[in-house]
């Protein structure tokens, strides 16, 4: 009976082995550096990564989130190399703290756009006419915004509700999402009539066919000034990835991608 | 499908186990079988995890090991890296959720033993070693495999912690929980729908491997 | 201190006072007898080392198991005693055999288990050796637990309350395999009870406990000649024990008579043999006292002897006299009227009349 037992052990011992090695992670030695960035980039970057594998044989890893989620990581002791931010002050946080090689360079200018999913009553406009007499008629369920506590695109739709005298109507109705990737999710998806997202967001072609949507003008909010940084841990092929960001090849993507790119 | 995530997920899984069944054991057998001053605090503690949301943990973890920190700056200097946003920084904020499913069930099953077998045991010239190994853990191994079980899909489905102290890096702390809703984010609703259905699998499995195993041995003893 | 098996001194005041000094030689059965609570489970543990008494002496041969003075306290697996538990405490997991095995650790590996085989035999559990606690009677579960309990080859065995989990009859069976075990054993055997048969059918000697502390103690038929146990008359009645010899038995008229040292004591003859080793236990209620031979009574035994001891039950109108009858004592439980009428006092002449039938009787071998 003590021998059985024995082989219980051993039977177990076995199955745990077999799971250890097939959970063996296939990634290779060299890690590749990391490269952070907030959510409304997702498309873009992807894409600008994939053109920088390309052209250049070298594989960045791509994390997304809020600016303001992502700067608190980086200072909590994240191991990213690069952070694109989707404004100034995060950036600029993160230089007074010490933690970057420089103050960065602002390397794209955000849009929001006004987003309608499929069905719903909401027509979309610049003017968000089509909002106010929804508000009017009370026929707001939901209304998605990203948290203007940590992400800038948050802050920008604040400020163009609040310009068009909509903020505190609509403020019991508005869903916050931790990052303008996952307000244009609870836009989508849900009961909500629509939302301000990202411009970059809204064109992605994951988007395509879940709704309509119209650029908001961009006198209606303070500017959205994607700033990247270097962080001092970064190694060289960050760098490269860096100064690849900087080049007419990924400004084109940006451009496509529902940026501005300043000059 | 992020097969990387899957397999930080399992790695992750399999390494709480190794980390946590040795100390639940311990922890599961003294708090079953004696009786000492603190004894209410120590079970407190343990428990606390299971009332807890993981953002209080989180939070702990990252005041006490962030960079920022002494404690934190002290590991990096040690590691070469921060504690949170690192598999080993997964592991403990892992390892401390997972306690309470790890100890309590085992500690339920040593307290299912009478005390008078242990007694006999010890009569029977029995040194405190081999009763734990030829009394106590045969009798209570369908609570300890209970408690591996239990651990192990918990581990795989942490979402909270892993959000807050991993950083979602890929290959080291981007779970195939945390993928699901990087990839639900990226409104690639197909590449999540895969990865929650592999987890859905990989769970169901643990659980009827569990039973399996548990229902062969209660026969066999 | 060689020559003395198993000594043992327990002392404190709580939380299960005790307060208990005795002896037990080779081959000798101590019954440690009292209500339930009265500290019995406790010293047999004590002894064993699962509980540890603030003031504690427990020395078996030249080994010291415990000396609270000396700061000494040898943990349970290292003492040789072979413990019998109330419930049997079989590991529910292990076989029968599996069961004797884990207590033959001290044996070489080679002959384990060809031992706990034969070890089984000896409880009378061949071919049972591949079941499981589950699968065996009560009696059967007893026989094991005993099996597994001089497996270790122990310096001292200790019984709690061995038979309380089985019925009458094979209780019986069970007295009897006990008792022959013993005898091949040569260990001082303790025995804790709360059943007075077993103390009449296993025990040399008998320690009385109530509440922690030893009311009396000594060989049986010393202790239960006493008059003076109030405790135990209102338990199981009094009645002296006496251990005899068959002098004679006579088919014909269906008695046999046992030499008790002077008088012979007259009994029923059935299963007796010339001889034998017997024991009986005349119950004091039984006994009449009369100052004169009476005749043309029914009864067969009407012993002469003398007055040793007039006790009077406080509370109660009842008095115990006990009688020296040849080498033996009896008692009787008499009222005070008939000790004030027959004038009953230490010295006086008198006759004690016994019926045969009344008389409580075993054959130890």
């Amino acid at each position: 009976m003590v021998q059985s037992f024995q082989v219980q052990v051993l039977r177990w011992c076995a199955v745990v082995a077999l799971v250890a090695l097939a959970s063996v992670s296939p990634a290779g030695v060299q890690k590749p550096p990391v490269v952070a960035a907030a959510a409304s980039m997702n498309a873009a970057l992807t894409a600008i990564a994939a053109q920088f594998e390309q052209a250049r044989g070298r594989h960045v890893d791509l994390v997304f989130g809020a600016s303001g989620a992502l700067t608190r990581q980086i200072r909590d002791g994240a191991p990213f190399e690069v952070f694109l931010a989707a404004d100034d002050t995060f950036p600029q946080q993160l230089t007074g703290a010490g933690l970057t090689r420089d103050a960065g360079v602002v390397y794209a200018i955000g849009r929001l756009a006004l987003f309608a999913p499929t069905g719903s009553p909401l027509t979309v406009d610049a003017g968000l006419a089509g909002l106010a007499s929804l508000v009017r008629d009370g026929r707001v369920t939901r209304f998605a915004i990203a948290n203007p506590e940590v992400a800038p695109y948050g802050q920008a739709a604040e400020a163009v509700l609040r310009r068009h005298g909509l903020w505190d109507a609509m403020r019991p109705r508005i869903v916050l999402g931790d990052s303008v990737a996952q307000a244009a999710q609870f836009a989508t998806t849900g009961n909500a009539v629509g939302g301000l997202v990202a411009w970059s967001v809204a064109v992605a072609p994951a988007m395509a066919g879940r709704g309509t949507s119209v650029v908001i003008p961009a006198s209606d909010h303070p500017p959205i000034r994607h700033r990247m940084v270097l962080l001092k841990r970064a190694g060289a092929a960050a760098a490269e990835f860096y100064a690849y960001l900087q080049t007419p090849a990924a400004r084109a993507i940006l451009k496509s991608s529902g940026f501005e790119v300043p000059e | 499908m992020d097969w990387t995530a899957l397999g930080v997920s399992l790695r992750l899984g399999v390494a709480t186990l190794i980390v946590l069944l040795p100390i639940g054991l311990w922890l599961g057998h003294l708090l079953a079988t004696r009786s000492f001053p603190g004894k209410a605090l120590i079970e407190a503690l343990i428990t606390v995890p299971l009332v807890l949301p993981p953002t209080v943990l989180g939070f702990y973890l990252l005041v006490t090991f962030g960079a920022r920190s002494p404690l934190g700056q002290a590991f990096a200097s040690i590691a070469g890296h921060a504690l949170p946003f690192s598999f080993a920084g997964l592991l403990l904020a892992s390892a401390i959720a997972n306690l309470p499913f790890v100890v309590q069930p085992i500690q339920r099953a040593f307290e299912a033993i009478p005390s008078g077998v242990r007694d006999a045991a010890a009569c029977c010239g029995l040194s405190p070693w081999q009763r734990f190994f030829q009394i106590d853990l045969p009798l209570a191994w369908p609570g300890v495999l209970t408690a591996a079980m239990l651990a192990f899909a918990h581990t795989l489905g942490e979402f909270g912690v892993v959000l807050m102290v991993g950083g979602n890096l890929p290959g080291e702390t981007r779970t195939l929980s945390i993928a699901i809703y990087d990839r639900m984010q990226a409104f690639d609703d197909r590449g999540a729908g895969v990865m929650a259905a592999t987890l859905l699998v990989v769970a169901v499995g643990t659980l009827m491997l569990t039973t399996t195993l548990a229902g062969r041995t209660t026969r066999r003893g | 201190m060689a020559d003395t098996p198993l000594r043992v001194g327990l002392r404190q005041a709580g939380p299960i006072p005790l307060d208990v000094a005795f002896d037990c030689a080779r081959g000798d059965v101590l019954a440690i007898f009292g209500p339930s609570g009265s500290g019995k489970s406790t010293i047999l543990r004590a002894i064993a080392g699962l509980y540890a008494p603030a003031d504690a002496i427990v020395r078996t041969g030249d080994r010291t198991w415990s000396d609270t003075a000396a700061g000494v306290h040898v943990p349970p697996h290292q003492r040789a005693v072979g413990l019998v538990f109330q419930d049997y405490a079989l590991f529910p997991h292990l076989t029968a055999r599996g069961n004797v095995l884990a207590a033959l650790g001290h044996r070489p590996k080679a002959e384990r288990v060809a031992r706990a085989d034969e070890l089984l035999a000896q409880v009378h559990m061949d071919g049972l050796g591949d079941r499981r606690p589950d699968a065996l009677s009560g009696g059967e579960r007893q026989r094991v637990a005993l099996a597994r309990a001089i497996a270790r080859d122990p310096a001292v065995l200790l019984l709690d309350e061995p038979f309380t989990a089985v019925d009458r009859p094979v209780r019986r069976r069970l007295q009897d395999e006990v008792d022959a075990l013993r005898r091949r054993l040569d260990v001082p055997v303790i025995l804790v009870t709360h059943d007075f048969d077993d103390v009449v059918r296993l025990s040399t000697h008998v320690l009385l406990l109530e509440r922690g502390r030893v009311m009396a103690s000594g060989p049986i038929a010393d202790v239960m000649r006493r008059a003076d146990l109030p405790w135990l008359r209102d338990a199981v009645g009094l009645g002296a024990v006496v251990d005899a010899r068959v002098a004679g038995v006579d088919l014909e008229r269906g008695l046999a008579t046992l030499d008790i040292g002077g008088p012979a004591l007259v009994v029923p003859a059935a299963g007796l043999t010339p001889g034998a080793l017997v024991r009986v236990r005349v119950p004091a209620r039984e006994v009449i006292l009369a100052t004169q031979a009476p005749a043309g009574l029914s009864l067969h035994n009407v012993l002469a002897g003398v007055v040793t001891e007039v006790h009077y039950l406080p509370g109660t109108s009842q008095v115990i006299v006990q009688v020296r009858v040849g080498a033996t004592h009896l008692l009787a439980e008499v009222t005070g009227d008939a000790v004030s009428r027959l004038a009953l006092t230490v010295g006086a002449p008198v006759h004690a009349l016994v019926k045969s039938v009344s008389i409580d009787l075993h054959v130890v071998s």
